[in-house]
């Protein structure tokens, strides 16, 4: 292989790590555009996700299959349940908390979080599970590119979920209603809008993306434990503010952003994968430092 | 209203912590010591996410115990034991420690995690308390020990020359290292390059992942650039059969040698078929001893499940304590660590035991595994 196919390749790595950055990362924005909380239990929402999909794998193969039908069925289900469980934390957990102070609301988060990473810790007895698909992966080249039916499939339906959550965010009343609330909460009460309604659809949807970015997660790497939201969750997080937190198209590029910088940074000769990680968040200080806003804050007037 | 409702809060707090407090109290208390009764202390981590080779080990202490006591016990006391729980994090294993010299044990076994059992071996050293360490085998400790501390565990080095024996077997000239940056990892992945390139060959690749991680497609891709012979990764099972998984579809095709920490069966399991033909430089497990047979029967009978990767180690180490006891024909402590380090020629089910110089296991006990229709197999 030569250096230019080498980086070629690791192009089409970055770009599926970056799908999957983008998936979670667009939950975070979502969540912070409306009601300025990072929802840190938005990790530990993925890890759901994904834990829904092999139970539902698991118990209705017979009826479903496991083949990419089985898996599409599978993913819908796990979005509609792990949504309403994004609604049903929402309403239980923040709805109480909207008025109090952002720390209190803050800590309310990380609760959460522990407590869906416990309870999904002792129901597994902490153990990585196998998540067998009926798919067989066959590997192909483009000129010296590989790649597999999988990788394809994941690829474009994560930028199809970004493609579709974009279209609802800008050309239906719906989204327009977030954006709005985006702004101002009061205005949007006095203009009859229940912001309420439209603050649990954002969790609804944000929720939705993530689970299914935790069975893509799984269908591709073919493991589900209970700590795997915490690493993509803090690569989401970066993604987010890279691209400027609370802007949804920003968060879609600061995870596809993410993702091309980590697969090129271990291409970098004394960095390798032993820091690559180091890179990405030095990085991300010095483009902070620079950039406050994100790389599409500039339009700090109107966040969503 | 308010004032009543913190009021009550308060009482509320205070009422719990009072139970806190004499909940634990009982436990602190050392139990009623019978003058024929001998006391034993156990290490192990039995929670957290290692607590299945914790139970695991823990489980085949007691079975050699009872062994022991049916045979009229020890200098004719009973061992009684009592378990410590360092959750394979450093200050709990410090803590850990303290209980049991607090319980004024006689001796100790066990340590499974290399990085918890390092603090506690000055502990230990200080009161003049022996240990048996089953497991816990990085080189690091070595350095650490002073001087009570006995590893009846073949230490990382050993691993290593196992790893590299099997490369050269299969003619490979050029290795590419992985580890996951734990203390035991890093210390294998020193000591395997520093010997390949003793050898006179080349580590073309040396790569570190963070656990958790579950993309590794950019670090497949620099290894396939790279083409290494043969793969060492020195990490545990989560990670190591994901990074199988993704070499092998990406089509390479050289030696993956996966080191102890992906020992356990799990690892073939959630490989799958990608798993088969990976060699593994393991701990003597019970199911590959032909001495530990009844040692099996025993185990399953007793406890209901499969004796682990460490199971064998530690019913080794529980009765070499008492062989040591016997020999010196005291309880003192210093009395019990000469005897130990005397040991010679100790037949246990994994093997003979004898010590260097720095109490580490005179002689390698690794066997070379490999995986075949979905379970390990001796590969030697």
């Amino acid at each position: 292989m030569t250096l230019w196919d080498i980086l070629l390749q690791q192009l089409f790595n970055g770009l599926l790590i970056g799908a999957f950055y983008g998936l979670v990362a667009v939950g975070y924005s979502m969540v912070y555009g409306v009601i300025k909380l990072l929802n840190f239990a938005h990790a530990d929402i993925y890890m759901c996700g994904a834990f829904c999909g092999l139970i539902l794998l698991t118990f209705f193969a017979p009826n479903i299959g496991n083949t990419w039908f089985g898996i599409v069925v599978a993913l819908l289900i796990s979005m509609l349940v792990v949504g309403i469980l994004g609604v049903v934390i929402q309403r239980v957990a923040y709805q109480p908390m909207l008025k109090a102070p952002r720390l209190s609301i803050l800590i309310t988060a990380l609760a959460v979080s522990m407590l869906l990473y416990n309870a999904v810790l002792l129901m597994t007895q902490g153990q990585v599970r196998a998540f067998r698909t009926g798919i067989v992966d066959e590997s192909f080249f483009v000129g010296s590119l590989r790649m597999t039916d999988t990788r394809m499939v994941l690829l474009i339906s994560a930028l199809l979920l970004m493609l579709i959550l974009h279209l609802f965010i800008t050309r239906t009343m719906y989204g327009k209603a977030m954006r709005a609330i985006a702004l101002d909460h009061d205005t949007c009460r006095l203009m009859g809008i229940n912001v309420h309604k439209i603050i649990a659809l954002t969790f609804f949807v944000g929720s939705a993306l993530a689970a299914a970015a935790g069975i893509m997660a799984g269908v591709h790497y073919g493991t589900v434990h209970f700590f795997m939201g915490f690493l993509i969750g803090l690569k989401a997080f970066t993604a987010a503010v890279i691209g400027g937190i609370g802007i949804i198209p920003g968060a879609m590029l600061g995870g596809l952003f993410l993702g091309l910088l980590e697969a090129f940074a271990t291409q970098i000769p004394f960095i390798g994968t032993a820091w690559k990680d180091v890179f990405s968040f030095a990085f991300l200080i010095l483009f902070l430092i620079f950039k406050p806003h994100g790389i599409l804050g500039r339009r700090v007037s109107e966040r969503m | 209203m308010f004032k009543q409702k913190s009021i009550l809060f308060l009482m509320f707090a205070v009422v719990l912590m009072m139970f806190s407090v004499f909940g634990c109290a009982p436990q602190a208390a050392p139990p009623a010591e019978e003058p024929e009764q001998v006391l034993i202390g156990i290490m192990l981590p039995t929670t957290g996410a290692v607590a299945e080779n914790g139970i695991d080990m823990e489980n085949a202490i007691k079975l050699a115990v009872s062994e022991i006591n049916a045979a009229g016990g020890v200098l004719g006391r009973e061992i009684i034991t009592t378990t410590a729980d360092d959750g394979c994090d450093p200050a709990m294993a410090t803590a850990a420690a303290s209980k049991l010299i607090a319980e004024e044990v006689v001796a100790v076994v066990g340590g499974f995690c290399s990085g918890a059992t390092l603090p506690t071996l000055t502990i230990y050293g200080d009161a003049g308390i022996p240990l048996v360490i089953a497991a816990a085998n990085a080189t690091t400790l070595i350095a650490e020990n002073p001087g009570w501390a006995f590893m009846i565990n073949s230490t990382g080095d050993m691993q290593a020359e196992k790893a590299i024996g099997w490369f050269q077997e299969r003619g490979v000239e050029t290795i590419g290292l992985i580890g996951d940056g734990s203390a035991f990892s890093a210390d294998l992945v020193a000591i395997t390059r520093e010997q390949w390139e003793a050898a006179g060959k080349q580590v073309v690749t040396d790569d570190t992942v963070s656990p958790g991680e579950m993309d590794f497609s950019a670090l497949v891709t620099t290894i396939m650039a790279a083409n290494p012979g043969g793969i060492y990764w020195t990490g545990y099972h989560a990670e190591g059969a994901l990074i199988t998984m993704q070499l092998r579809e990406a089509g390479y095709e050289g030696v993956i040698i996966v080191s102890d920490g992906s020992s356990a069966p799990a690892f073939i399991e959630l490989a799958g078929p990608h798993a088969e033909g990976v060699y593994c430089t393991a701990p003597p497990f019970a199911d590959f001893l032909p001495a530990a047979q009844s040692f099996i029967a025993d185990y399953q009978a007793m406890f209901d499940r499969a004796p682990g990767a460490y199971a064998g180690l530690s019913y080794d180490a529980m009765h070499l304590l008492a062989d040591a006891i016997t020999r010196a024909g005291s309880f003192d402590g210093a009395a019990i660590r000469d005897a130990l380090a005397a040991t010679d020629g100790f037949e246990g089910i994994s093997g003979e035991v004898m010590f260097t110089e720095e109490n580490t296991l005179g002689r390698s006990n690794f066997v070379l595994l490999v995986a075949q229709g979905g379970s390990w197999v001796l590969a030697q």
